[in-house]
């Protein structure tokens, strides 16, 4: 391994610590003001693709050290795509089998993705119509597959493994200090499995409690993969509320258009979750006026490019003869 | 506390684990995505599907006396049995179950209070993929109770009667802001609800775990905060059948109330009859 030169032994050794951290890129033309940088984390300069590749590798790493895995013994995840995508092509590459239990609105690049790194599919209905706090159709399946047939299936449940908080405590955090130089004072990012927020938010307390950690969330009834309303976040136990100052809600449909900006000003190629949360970061840079921030941006742009034309009025047109 | 009217229809996950296996107890998963069932059940439980096997499939119908004759029998229940129903969105399905075993006259079927959900979350219930053994029986149903099933002149009648009508859509579907649920297939022509309905969202029955709330809780959400009369005929709706189910079962079996039917035509079938009335918006005060 050598991350000077860049050349590996194994893909393995490209995931993201303090000593590889993934970028901080500055927003230049869409937010310029002097006295309140903002910066991107580009996570989906992971090696396989997203800010997930983080919780699926402590996870994963665990089990295996735990024995939980191996022989007949894989893994099933509920997911709505980037962890199974991670843990697919991480679980394959290491000679185990995964089996990714995926909502019916997620993507269908993500869904072909899933099977293309390697998981068995299993799409199930949307809720129908839920009742706050029950269940969650795709987390239910996958614990049945792991509870009735335990022979086959591990579950890392990213929805309450504390590894998956470990992972960003452990690099992202230490990442963000080290590339800011101790400078941060805002913290911006989503809302899902909340172990991003948790986890880095922990570490970056840990070396300056003033640091202010700013959650951006879609309105209820949003189509952003990935994320959570508050209403939504029941399921995941790795909510931590004493660790984040403010709880923005943004229309979701900003999500879109923001990343189509960042997209086309700034030349990243950021999802609809980052534009969701660049949304937030320009509301707290107009009310708080100075700082340096940094904005953990999930994943690109690519795996949405159906639901970039579902939202944003005339992306599709014109590209048909 | 007062306890449910007719207490004896619900039962606890627990003590389904621990009448598991028992002569004369048979369990019954009743799904709409059968992949749930297939991926764990209760041991010993029979899956069905609600759209393929519930439902006629040529005619929009329930299924008749014969086809359920031939379902009960292939599934190897006697007409003595106790059957215990459970299932997958919250028991939707199962409640469904539960109308048309009572529309054909089986006289102990049940509910698993909390359905498959509870049962997934108790980590001392036993899953398996195993399918259960079945001796087919010999089932006879009796004549459908048509009382229990409310058909397009009861849901007019009702309108003019003033009977209660009971809307337990998502407040969206209730003001006609979606027509039905993102993704669903089936629809309508138009948005809204019966005029006169009252919205009370099928959850309103249920704790955070899926379980029905307590029998003063639930007579103080339809007797007083939303004024059902238990005096009135009460017509339970949705879009098609199966979240009224579930409120049906809650005012007939555990509030109690005599006369109650359920509207399993539902919005996909009064929301695209021509010339029918509906009302739009939020619902006027009672």
């Amino acid at each position: 391994m050598n991350h000077a030169t860049r050349v590996y032994d194994s893909i393995f050794e490209m995931l993201p610590n303090e000593d590889n951290p993934t970028p901080l890129v500055r927003i230049n033309r869409l937010s310029n003001s002097t006295q309140f940088p903002l910066y991107a984390k580009l996570e989906w300069l992971c090696p396989f693709g997203s800010v997930k590749d983080r919780a699926a590798w402590e996870m994963l790493r665990d089990l295996e050290t735990r024995g939980e895995i191996g022989g007949q013994r894989g893994i099933v995840e509920p997911t709505s795509g980037n962890t199974g995508i991670s843990l697919a092509a991480m679980a394959r590459a290491r000679g185990y089998h995964m089996r990714a239990v995926v909502p019916n609105k997620v993507p269908l690049e993500k869904k072909v993705l899933l099977k293309i790194a390697g998981a068995e599919l299993d799409v199930i209905s949307d809720e129908l119509c839920p009742a706050p706090g029950l269940g969650d159709g795709s987390i239910n399946l996958a614990k049945t597959h792991a509870r009735a047939s335990s022979h086959k299936y591990a579950m890392p449940n990213q929805y309450e493994n504390d590894k998956n908080v470990q992972a960003h405590f452990r690099t992202t955090g230490p990442e963000i200090w080290k590339q800011t130089q101790g400078k941060i004072t805002h913290l911006f990012v989503s809302l899902g499995t909340c172990g991003t927020v948790t986890g880095t938010s922990k570490f970056l307390r840990s070396q300056n409690p003033k640091v202010k950690v700013v959650a951006v969330q879609p309105t209820e009834g949003h189509d952003v993969p990935g994320l959570r309303n508050i209403s939504q976040l029941k399921v995941s136990k790795l909510f931590d509320a004493s660790l984040i100052d403010d709880i923005l809600e943004v229309d979701f449909r900003l999500a879109y258009g923001r990343a189509l900006e960042l997209c086309q000003n700034e030349g990243l190629l950021a999802g609809p979750s980052s534009g969701l949360i660049f949304e937030g970061a320009m509301t707290i840079v107009k009310r708080d006026k100075a700082g340096v921030g940094v904005m953990i941006f999930p994943d690109n742009i690519f795996k949405y490019t159906a639901n970039m034309v579902k939202h944003i009025p005339g992306l599709g047109e014109g590209t048909t003869a | 506390m007062t306890n449910y009217a007719h207490p004896e229809v619900l039962v606890e996950t627990d003590w389904v684990k621990q009448n598991l296996g028992k002569p004369g107890i048979r369990l019954l998963e009743i799904d709409v995505d059968t992949k749930a069932y297939a991926a764990g059940h209760i041991p010993g439980a029979v899956g069905l599907n609600w759209q393929t096997q519930l439902q006629d499939q040529v005619r929009r119908d329930i299924i008749s006396q014969e086809d359920f004759e031939k379902l009960l029998g292939g599934a190897g229940i006697s007409p003595d049995d106790t059957v215990v129903l459970y299932g997958d969105n919250h028991n939707w399905f199962a409640a469904y179950g539960f109308w048309l075993f009572k529309i054909y006259g089986h006289n102990d079927v049940r509910l698993m209070n909390g359905g498959r959900v509870k049962w997934l979350n108790e980590n001392d219930k036993p899953l398996t993929t195993d399918q259960p053994s079945v001796e087919p029986a010999a089932y006879k149903a009796t004549k459908p109770t048509r009382e229990l099933r409310a058909m397009l002149p009861q849901v007019l009648e009702a309108q003019r009667k003033k009977w209660n009508l009971v809307d337990v859509r998502s407040p969206d579907e209730f003001t006609g802001k979606v027509i039905a649920p993102p993704g669903m297939t089936e629809t309508a022509q138009r948005g809204g609800h019966i005029p006169g309905a009252r919205s009370v969202p099928w959850s309103t029955a249920v704790n955070p775990d899926g379980t029905f709330k307590s029998p003063d809780e639930l007579r103080s959400i339809y007797l007083g905060q939303n004024g059902i009369d238990p005096q009135q005929q009460t017509i339970a709706y949705c879009r098609i059948g199966e979240r009224s189910s579930h409120t049906w079962f809650v005012l007939r079996y555990l509030l109690g109330l005599d006369n109650v039917r359920n509207y399993d035509g539902s919005w996909t079938e009064y929301g695209n009859v021509v010339g029918a009335p509906i009302e739009k918006g939020v619902p006027v005060s009672k």
